[in-house]
């Protein structure tokens, strides 16, 4: 064993111990012994809060995904008027809190009987979908200026090359610029997509039935406070960290292909 | 091949790239030489119908090379185009590189681009560094790579802007002997180079560019064996001085 495996093996230990104490010390004053019981008794609602919290994430992942197509189109558009009004409509947007968004977009926007009337014509309407769509217009704007970034770094060679070879405009985007600014890109919108999983907990303020607001139910009933939380830090790593994994694995997959 | 150029101009902001450039010549190899920042690059990239000049007019065998973008995207998929360097899509393998045009441009098979991929890559040495991406090849082999992406559909010209001055000596003589080699099988070509050795050798007419304008055009004999412009023979000491 080399020296520095001996240092490596030690410091493992060290932080393993450190992480041990600070775990003993924190919650050997609790009294855990009947927080079982009563989360076993909410399981059923706790479990469906999970998967509201799941659908709204990959709802709002989807959602997000195509506001940001449509804004990254009008960021780019010939027409200055709309290139103007879509960094606007981004700007407002990323400069609101999401709260006060969800707030808005629910009491007033999504209130008006108009929108209510085209959104329940379309099969979109309802809370649930109402939350996913505000979650992807907030989500979504973030998107759009991480792309622009990704983009706006492709060298100008790049696309005298693609249309040297005789791409159409289009077919530069594909097969050029939307390659490789995302592989740019990727670090940056997993980070978004993590930051919108714990963000659709704010959802709870407009009695979605997601997680948080189901263990905020669990809690005003039990009053089991770190029986309550400490699960709801839980579910949401679960569905987090395989965003933060998965984007790791597209970083070293694409790894020689980013190198230039 | 007929080119015909006549007074084009192109400015960027406040500057004149062309300044009223007038050449009508018929060449096999067109060679471009001059001073850096003359307007050869410019002219060029007029010619591959990357850009469109501010005014003047410019025809090559028989094309307008105008303002309709249809034209000029017609134009650039009949001719191939290599530029000094990061000519190949760093995500892309060299193999890729070239198939992926023949695909979605000109319209062939998978099986037939990687059949026209390989033996394009095999011409050119290139055939063992097929799954490689460009960082893993040398510049040489990257501008080789790009070479055999810009002949694989069969260019009608092909035009090429400085492609060894990225390069240095040994990689810039592998490179030039694709080019010398293409074109005496006969294919067209148009190529601004600062290796006058090399211009001399194998262009058919010769156009010194400076300043925007054609200084001196004809045979490189003529050109470079007794320019007539004084400010040709000044050019032609200086570059020639260690040749």
């Amino acid at each position: 064993m080399s020296r520095r495996h001996v240092w490596e093996l030690l410091s493992a230990l060290v932080l393993t111990a450190v992480v041990c104490v600070g775990f003993w010390t924190i919650f050997s004053g609790l009294n855990l012994t009947r927080s079982h019981e009563a989360l076993w008794r909410y399981r059923e609602s706790l479990y469906k809060g999970w998967i509201g919290s799941l659908v709204v994430s990959v709802g709002g992942l989807i959602g997000s995904c195509l506001v940001a197509a449509v804004l990254v189109a009008g960021q780019r558009a010939p027409l200055k008027s709309i290139r103007w009004f879509t960094q606007g409509l981004v700007e407002i947007v990323r400069g609101m809190p999401l709260l006060s968004l969800i707030l808005i977009g629910y009491y007033v926007v999504l209130n008006d009987p108009t929108v209510t009337r085209v959104l329940n014509g379309v099969g979109l309407g309802g809370r649930l979908f109402g939350g996913i769509m505000l979650l992807s217009v907030f989500t979504g704007a973030y998107l759009t200026e991480i792309l622009r970034g990704g983009i706006e770094s492709i060298p100008q060679a790049q696309l005298d090359s693609a249309r040297a070879v005789g791409f159409s405009r289009w077919q530069v985007l594909r097969y050029v610029v939307f390659p490789q600014a995302l592989r740019r890109v990727l670090p940056a919108l997993a980070g978004q997509f993590v930051s919108l999983v714990k963000d659709s907990s704010l959802l709870s303020v407009i009695s979605i039935s997601e997680f948080t607001y189901e263990i905020r139910a669990f809690y005003a009933a039990t009053y089991l406070g770190v029986e309550a939380f400490l699960p709801l830090a839980f579910g949401y790593l679960i569905l987090t960290l395989p965003i933060a994994g998965f984007s790791h694995w597209l970083e070293r997959r694409f790894q020689a292909a980013t190198a230039s | 091949m007929k080119l015909h150029a006549d007074s084009l101009i192109r400015t960027y902001g406040p500057l004149n790239a062309l300044d009223g450039l007038t050449l009508a010549v018929e060449a096999g190899v067109l060679v471009l030489i001059g001073p850096s920042g003359g307007g050869k690059s410019t002219f060029l990239r007029l010619c591959g119908g990357l850009d469109q000049a501010t005014s003047g007019s410019l025809q090559i065998n028989d094309t307008p090379l105008g303002h309709d973008p249809a034209t000029l995207q017609a134009w650039r998929r009949r001719n191939g185009f290599l530029f000094q360097q990061f000519n190949l899509f760093p995500h892309l393998t060299a193999l890729r590189n070239i198939t992926l045009p023949l695909e979605k441009v000109h319209g062939q098979s998978p099986a037939a681009a990687l059949e026209t991929a390989r033996r394009c890559l095999d011409r050119f040495g290139l055939l063992a560094h097929a799954d490689k991406l460009p960082a893993q090849l040398s510049g040489g082999q990257q501008q080789r790579a790009g070479l055999a992406r810009a002949i694989a559909p069969g260019p009608e010209i092909l035009l090429l802007d400085e492609p060894t001055s990225a390069l240095d000596p040994e990689m810039t003589a592998e490179v030039l002997e694709l080019i010398q080699e293409l074109a005496a099988a006969g294919q067209h070509i148009i190529l601004s180079t600062h290796e006058m050795g090399f211009a001399r050798a194998v262009a058919d007419q010769v156009a010194l560019i400076a300043a925007g304008k054609i200084l001196e055009s004809g045979p490189p004999a003529a050109v470079f064996g007794a320019p007539r412009e004084e400010l040709t023979q000044r050019f032609l000491a200086k570059v020639m001085r260690f040749a």
